[in-house]
């Protein structure tokens, strides 16, 4: 049976979104579950692969039995050198039709060819080209190790709320990178409107299928790295039934001598008859992917059965050969490839995942809101600002404002540590302002050098290498 | 999560014209263009009895009767899938007496090289043999004094109804003998009866009794399960069950003091069947 894919654009809000679905795909890349006890016999950890043809390219251990709460473990698998050539030559095709001007449903269509069945959103957005905590993503998972914004559910954000991914998985082992190609790319990328292609992994993250050469040189050259984005839709959510507020009742009007007073307005429009209210319906309200809900009544029914006629993740047929795959080592087990010095600097100048789960969680902070987080209240008016934890409060106010508004981050950053009482969030606060180049918060470091207030003890070492740093710049 | 692969079942009741989708969640298509889809979550109870699955929720009560189901294949898929999220969903499960354990007992995980495989439907007159053997192992002390008991009982009767007598104390105590073991052995054959039924009215809520089981035993774990469900990644780990007794055609694992499963040795190759008591007694005592 040949694949069949079907594209629909629908409107949610105001916002089109693009829906393909995918029946009879090949499946030869994905993700799929490797069970329990796969890795070192730990049955509390479920094992996942994502695979890209006949290998597994990255691991990612899911604890705490595969909660979605939990921050994943991922790496790239140790056998993994290359992809297959064929699935490499439809990335370039689908990657070079994007940059021709073809529509995102046109110029994914080959690899949406190569997905399991299921239904997936399509969408372009920047993407930062980091792990989430700084390091350039082509190097950063040759270990296994926690990646900070990978839960599916995001404590910060929320299970409610959608947010964008923004962080990559290189999709290649680094030992592909060749600098050679970097002249090139860094001609090309000025004048490509996608520079990647992305496949939605897990959490704030994407596996990275296009482009890697391309992310070196954007983030070298500071320009966007705008990928395509491959998200598939396979979670149910329920959204809160809120009733509507009952109508005002209509103000009474004295009745004239001899007759009942309309008023005016009535005259002209006589009173409709109220919508009868409707009983919450019961059951879910829609499907989700990491960046957009679909209420049932808009996924096209034809999409809606293949999403409730298949399993979110199937194994793939050649799940066995992966698996035997797994515990292989590449004869060449490291790399000596070396990511451009700038790249990797500038990396670390990218926000991180805190900042961006912050800027995912909170919508506006107003200049009373600020000054009530300050006052250490986490209600303004009766409405919870950010969170009832006060703390978590704070560090997300401060995430928020470093990205939405370096200037206001300083001045509240200061405003905190200048608060005694607002101690147990000083070194947290002080370790994310000492990023930043300011001549304020030097002032404020030095200060810190010169007080003998216990209080700033933990703010010493900061403050010392923070004011080193600036007077070897200045 | 354990046994994911299996593909959601669609069940059409052509009677209502309603349908089913038992799959990562719950659908119902009714009259409404749009279906009512429930996660497992939302689902309160589950009742499987002898006709039908009564999925209730909230406010619906929804009833797919058996016979709806197109092939068994797609019963036990359902059945599967139901089991399974009801781990993840912790809804109240009902259901009937099985001859297998419940898939929400299992882990996906992989047996390893180690494992030994086999497949074979249980043989009720092997079931109902080690039903009895097990309860010879119960009942034989008890069977030798309830025999001399019994002796003892009607050489009373003889003598309060007849009297005994010098003359005829000859005759009596043969008598009570011959009477004693006739009733033990009327005793024992009830006792058999009722083995062997107990594991037929079991084998008969289940349709699992006439499939084709597919047994894994392997260091990690063990599994019995229909083969029309089973992959193979699926185990029960060894840490589910108490101790086992091994018959000459079976080894039968307890849990909780009760049966839990039976695997008949006729699953597996002869040669294979060292390799599997060395796994098992290594993980189980036996008893």
């Amino acid at each position: 049976m040949g694949v069949e894919i079907k594209t629909e654009h629908i409107d949610i809000g105001g916002k089109n979104v693009i829906l393909a679905s995918v029946k009879g795909g090949s499946a030869v890349m994905g993700t799929c579950s490797a069970g329990y006890g796969a890795k070192r016999g730990d049955t509390s950890a479920l094992m996942r692969l994502f695979y890209i043809g006949n290998n597994p390219a990255a691991e990612i251990l899911c604890p705490n039995r595969g909660s979605k709460n939990s921050d994943k473990l991922i790496s790239l698998c140790t056998g993994y050198s290359f992809m297959d050539e064929e699935i490499h030559n439809t990335l370039t095709e689908s990657f070079n039709r994007l940059n021709v001007g073809d529509s995102l449903e046109a110029g994914l269509h080959d690899i949406l060819a190569l997905l399991p069945d299921g239904v997936y959103t399509l969408y372009l957005s920047d993407y930062y080209t980091t792990d989430g905590a700084g390091t350039f993503f082509w190097g950063a998972y040759n270990l296994t190790h926690e990646i900070h914004g990978t839960a599916e559910h995001n404590r910060t954000i929320g299970k409610d709320k959608t947010y964008r991914p923004c962080f990559l998985i290189p999709g290649a082992p680094l030992d592909n990178f060749d600098a050679k190609t970097l002249p090139m790319t860094n001609e090309a990328v000025k004048t490509r409107a996608v520079q990647g292609i992305v496949y939605h992994l897990s959490g704030l993250h994407s596996v990275l299928l296009k482009g890697h050469h391309g992310a070196v040189s954007c983030t070298t050259a500071k320009i966007p790295y705008k990928c395509a984005v491959i998200e598939k839709l396979d979670e149910p959510y329920t959204d809160l039934y809120i009733p509507p507020a009952p109508a005002p009742a209509p103000e009474q009007t004295e009745p004239a001598q001899g007759g009942e007073a309309v008023p005016e307005a009535q005259q002209e429009n006589p009173p409709q008859p109220q919508p009868e209210e409707l009983p919450p319906r019961e059951g879910i309200t829609g499907f989700r992917s990491a960046s957009v809900k679909i209420p049932l009544e808009l996924i096209p029914r034809d999409m809606l059965r293949i999403l409730l006629e298949n399993r979110f993740e199937y194994k793939p047929d050649h799940y066995h050969s992966l698996i035997r795959k797994l515990g292989t080592v590449r004869k060449k087990s490291y790399s000596n490839k070396v990511i451009p010095h700038p790249a990797l600097e500038l990396a670390e100048q990218m926000p991180d995942c805190e900042m961006m789960e912050s800027v995912f969680t909170v919508d506006k902070l107003t200049q009373a809101q600020l000054d009530a987080l300050l006052a250490g209240e986490t209600d303004l008016n009766g409405e919870t600002i950010i969170s009832p934890n006060f703390y978590s409060s704070i560090v997300t106010a401060c995430n928020f404002l470093q990205f939405t508004n370096p200037k206001k981050f300083v001045e509240f950053s200061l405003a905190i540590l200048d608060n005694p009482e607002l101690y147990a969030t000083h070194e947290y606060i002080a370790n994310r302002i000492s990023r930043i180049t300011n001549k304020d918060v030097y002032a404020f470091f030095r200060s810190v050098l010169a007080n003998d207030d216990p209080g700033y003890e933990k703010l010493r070492q900061i403050a010392e290498k923070y004011v080193a740093l600036y007077d070897r710049q200045k | 999560m354990a046994f994911c692969d299996l593909k959601p079942v669609r069940i059409n009741i052509d009677s209502t014209g309603v349908s089913y989708i038992i799959g990562e969640v719950f659908a119902v298509y009714a009259n409404d263009p749009v279906p009512a889809v429930y996660s497992w979550n939302q689902i309160q109870t589950v009742v499987e009895d002898k006709r039908c699955i009564t999925v209730k929720t909230e406010n619906c009560d929804f009833v797919i009767p058996k016979k709806d189901f197109i092939q068994q294949e797609d019963y036990f898929r359902a059945l599967a899938i139901i089991e399974c999220a009801q781990k993840s969903g912790g809804f109240v499960y009902e259901h009937q007496r099985r001859i297998l354990p419940l898939k929400s007992e299992y882990i996906e995980t992989d047996p390893g090289k180690d494992a030994y495989t086999g497949s074979c439907e249980i043989d009720e007159n092997d079931a109902a043999s080690t039903f009895i053997m097990l309860m010879n192992f119960k009942l034989v002390k008890v069977l030798w004094l309830l025999t001399i008991i019994l002796i003892l009982l009607i050489f009373l009767g003889l003598h309060i109804f007849v009297g005994i007598t010098r003359e005829n104390v000859l005759y009596f105590i043969p008598i009570s003998v011959i009477g004693g073991a006739i009733l033990t052995l009327i005793i024992y054959l009830v006792c058999y009866a009722v083995a062997r039924s107990k594991y037929t009215s079991v084998a008969g809520c289940d349709p699992a009794a006439q499939e084709p089981i597919s047994f894994t035993i392997s260091p990690v774990g063990f599994a019995a399960c229909e083969s029309c469900v089973y992959d193979g990644q699926e185990l029960i780990p060894w840490s589910a069950f108490d101790y086992f007794i091994e018959s000459d055609k079976m080894f039968v694992f307890y849990k909780d003091g009760t049966t839990s499963v039976f695997v008949p040795k006729k699953a597996f190759d002869k040669k294979c069947l060292g390799g599997i008591s060395d796994i098992i007694s290594l993980r189980l005592e036996q008893r």
